[in-house]
């Protein structure tokens, strides 16, 4: 059986990279004695694959992977399991089942929404203004730098669907990710600067927080975990 | 106080930050209580090195077994951590509880590669401690030090305590306690020292003086006063198949070298190889029993899902039990996609058909060591390897299909002549027109055929029987990389070298002497770190670090005569004091010794000097044949 679980990577655990949390989860697994399945080949290795890589110092509070199974188990049990051999500061909070007919995370999830600890040039009364002027911008021109291949001007605008003040130097954004469209969460903060002259300023990934992922349908959002969005009938245990 | 925290978010700003959370699954963290005693191991290199040191496994395991002793661990910052340290004035902190190292009793150092020497430096200087002991503190935690190249620890021996010389399994609880009980009483600490002496295996430096002659050839090495010691004996675990051994190895995140289930199955080599150290330091061979490893291994797969087991030891292939262990293993551990690799092959048919039974799973590559390109050298230095062992070794990897194999050669080795550089090109051909032979009569898809050819220097080391050769100098060195390039330039040969700086700047440390502590300390302050990474080799440093203490490089590269008094003599490593002697000259009359465990003694006197038996797992006569 294939599924799909929702879990946290928190605290330091943000310092691991993609790759390594990968092999973290792969050795969990095998810890946990899950029955999973293995690829062909010289090098087996266990069938598994995640939602859009973290980068490397930012936490993530609700992120997402698939794991193919040879024999059904309860989904209480395996949460438990995995949860009893996860190192501290990853921990999964609810598993789904999910069919082969299911697109890949990585295709399904199309929007991330961040939580970003703000930084002003002076005070910050007028938080709530500033981010409705940002959002009801026509057009949010920024550079992008790109590795290897030139820089770019792209527009912002029809990509950030959402945003608010939380507290007043705590600010979430909606914004659009993965392949038909992805914007990186420190362009946010970019655009902001420009946008404000310079009264927002730019701050390090740590003070950026991936608090969702989720499937845009009509507008609205769910989990990829909602069974609105999945093609088989979830069972409950 | 938890300094880890207050750097926690500049963390994103260096390379690898992974390396300094700590947090690992299986880690340990005790609660800090007043009265245990707490040890900080250090490990002079990066994480991913210490991480895969098996006698840093070893000891923090042990130690944290302990109720009474928290054991935690540091490495060697990276330079752009070590900078992010300094700017915020910050000490360096363990992993588990990141507590700076005045909050512990003991600081614990591996030593075990002189490259890293520097390192030592960096971890003391951010721990806010001098360098020499004798500028220390009493209220400083007791530094201490062990580890594998403890046949010549003098040019840092000024900036430990005590050092222990050997394999400390038995005796490193009874030391910290020890420590611990004399500490408590106030006794000052060189009386605790004086005390620690007594243990067998401690070496406290301060308790021996050097006197040196005018030439700068040493004197004499002796005690301080009758009290004291005249030598250190090397001590050793006698029943391996007893000796503790961890089962819940902590789990990295980052890729370390050795990310995998590592099992020893047994310690010590009696091949007699006369340029390896650990050939004599490690002696005699003592096996673990089949049982046992198969127990370590399933709890150690338990503990961790490690997807690959090693079998690791000087000469694994040299197992009584190897092939068996091989078989069950693969078989028991085939569906769950584990593959198991062998630290050290032998150069013959045997070991490839191991290969082969344990390559089911993932396939690995192949690696031989024939170390030298004629069979006369390879007499010389006794390493007892045929051309047709080779050949049948190489034919038998390529008939199995493995299309690349590395062999491995060393240059600037005694006695060497043109003659054994051309051996070196003529064996390489030979394996590359064997492989391209077999690929072409083969109806198997094969790749092209690849030999990678890994090119060492030889380094004269403290304990083995060319401790008196000279090193090759750099325009030598140079002239045979020269050749062998040029003459293994062509498709289908990749070859690779030491940097030459690198090899000589080990090579003065090997048999240096306490002398070179100033040259290290020089060095560390114009910036010398992780020299032995190359690409932060600055020789020209060092050659500086060299003449501001008045001190010649080319002085420890010499010959040395077979009656001088070497800085590592009042270290006892249990040899007879003649055997190295005989073995020095019996290479320079191209004459080999066999290997004493499947042959009759050959008088090393271990066995003996240490009370200890070559241990052999099925030997009906484990008689001590001394």
């Amino acid at each position: 059986m294939l599924i799909r679980a929702e879990y946290e990577k928190r605290d330091e655990l943000k310092y691991i990279s993609h790759l390594e949390l990968m092999n973290t989860f792969r050795r969990t697994f095998r810890r946990a004695k899950l029955p999973v399945k293995y690829s062909q080949g010289y090098n087996p290795h266990i069938i598994f694959s995640m939602s859009q890589p973290l980068p490397v110092g930012m936490v993530g509070y609700s992120e997402y992977f698939d794991l193919e199974l040879k024999e059904k188990l309860s989904f209480n049990l395996m949460k438990n399991e995995i949860n009893k051999f996860l190192p501290e500061g990853l921990n999964v909070f609810e598993i789904v089942e999910i069919s082969d007919k299911d697109k890949s995370l990585q295709a399904i999830a199309n929007t991330a929404r961040y939580e970003y600890e703000m930084s002003f040039k002076n005070d910050k009364s007028n938080s709530a203004k500033m981010i409705s002027d940002f959002l009801n911008e026509d057009e949010i021109e920024i550079t992008r730098y790109r590795r290897k291949k030139d820089d770019r001007m792209i527009d912002l605008a029809p990509m950030i669907y959402d945003g608010q003040v939380v507290e007043d130097n705590i600010w979430e954004f909606t914004i659009s990710t993965g392949s038909s469209g992805n914007v990186r969460p420190q362009e946010v903060i970019r655009a902001l600067k420009l946008k404000t002259d310079g009264e927002v300023k730019e701050i390090p990934l740590v003070n950026i927080k991936r608090i969702g992922l989720y499937v845009r349908r009509d507008g609205k959002l769910f989990k990829p975990i909602h069974r609105e969005v999945l093609k088989k009938e979830v069972s409950e245990d | 106080m938890n300094v880890r925290e207050k750097i926690s978010d500049r963390l994103i700003e260096v390379t690898n930050p992974e390396r300094y959370i700590g947090n690992e699954y299986n880690i340990i963290k005790k609660e800090w209580q007043e009265d245990s005693i707490k040890v900080l191991t250090a490990f002079p290199d990066t994480y991913e090195i210490g991480m895969s040191h098996l006698g840093l496994k070893i000891i923090y395991h042990l130690l944290n077994k302990e109720d009474n002793i928290i054991c935690e661990r540091t490495f060697s910052p990276w330079p752009d951590f070590e900078n992010l340290l300094r700017e915020e004035n910050l000490p360096i902190f363990s992993l588990e509880s990141g507590r700076s190292v005045d909050e512990f009793d003991i600081l614990a150092f591996t030593l075990q590669y002189e490259m890293s020497y520097t390192n030592i430096l960096t971890i003391l200087d951010l721990a806010g401690l001098e360098f020499y002991s004798s500028n220390r503190k009493e209220s400083d935690p007791l530094v201490i030090g062990g580890g594998s190249i403890v046949s010549n620890v003098e040019p840092v021996a000024k900036f430990f305590d005590l050092i222990f010389i050997g394999e400390a399994e038995n005796y490193i609880v009874d030391i910290i306690n020890k420590h611990h009980e004399l500490d408590n009483k106030g006794l000052e600490k060189r009386e605790i020292l004086k005390k620690l002496s007594r243990i067998p295996g401690v070496y406290v430096p301060s308790l021996y003086n050097v006197e040196y002659h005018e030439s700068g050839h040493i004197k004499n090495i002796e005690p301080v006063n009758d009290e004291v010691k005249a030598n250190v004996t090397r001590q050793l675990v006698t029943d391996l198949d007893k000796a503790f051994y961890p089962e819940k190895f902590l789990v990295p995140y980052m890729e370390i070298i050795h990310d995998r289930a590592t099992v020893e199955v047994s310690r010590g080599c009696t091949k007699g190889c006369r340029f390896c150290s650990a050939g004599i330091t490690y002696r005699p061979v003592r096996e673990r029993s089949k049982e046992t490893l198969l127990k370590q291994i399933d709890n150690i797969l338990k503990n961790t899902g490690y997807e690959e087991i090693s079998l690791t030891s000087l000469s694994t292939i040299d197992h009584t039990e190897v092939k068996e262990l091989v078989e069950e293993l693969t078989e028991k551990y085939e569906d769950d996609k584990i593959s198991v690799s062998l630290s050290s092959l032998r150069v013959d048919k045997f070991s490839v058909e191991l290969a082969k039974e344990v390559q089911k799973v993932r396939k690995t590559g192949l690696t031989f060591a024939p170390e030298a390109g004629t069979a006369r050298l390879r007499n010389v230095i006794n390493k007892g390897v045929s051309e047709e062992n080779l050949y049948e070794a190489v034919e038998a990897a390529f008939n199995e299909g493995w299309s690349t194999v590395k062999l491995y050669f060393m240059i600037g080795l005694p006695t060497e002549e043109q003659a054994d550089l051309k051996g070196i090109v003529d064996l390489v051909n030979n394996v590359l027109n064997k492989g391209k032979e077999i690929r072409k009569n083969t109806n198997k898809r094969m790749k092209p055929i690849r030999i990678n050819v890994s090119i060492s220097t030889f380094i004269p080391k403290a304990s083995t029987p060319f401790q008196w050769e000279p090193m090759v100098n750099k325009d030598k060195l140079q002239e045979k990389i020269r050749f062998l390039r040029s003459n293994l330039n062509k498709k289908g040969i990749n070859l690779s070298w030491n940097e030459e700086d690198l090899s000589l700047l080990e090579s003065i440390f090997s048999r240096g002497d306490r002398r070179l502590a100033d040259v290290l300390i020089s060095a560390w302050k114009k910036g010398s770190r992780f020299d032995g990474w190359g690409d932060f080799l600055d020789f020209e440093r060092w050659l500086e670090a060299f003449r501001e203490n008045n001190i010649d490089p080319d002085f420890y590269l010499r010959r040395r005569d077979l009656d001088e008094t070497l800085p590592w003599d009042h270290i006892n490593m249990g040899l007879n004091p003649k055997f190295l002697e005989k073995e020095y000259k019996k290479a320079l009359n191209d004459s080999p010794t066999s290997d004493c465990r499947f042959s009759d003694c050959k008088g090393c006197n271990i066995c003996f000097n240490l009370d200890v038996d070559l241990d052999i797992i099925g030997d009906d006569y484990n008689v001590n044949k001394s």
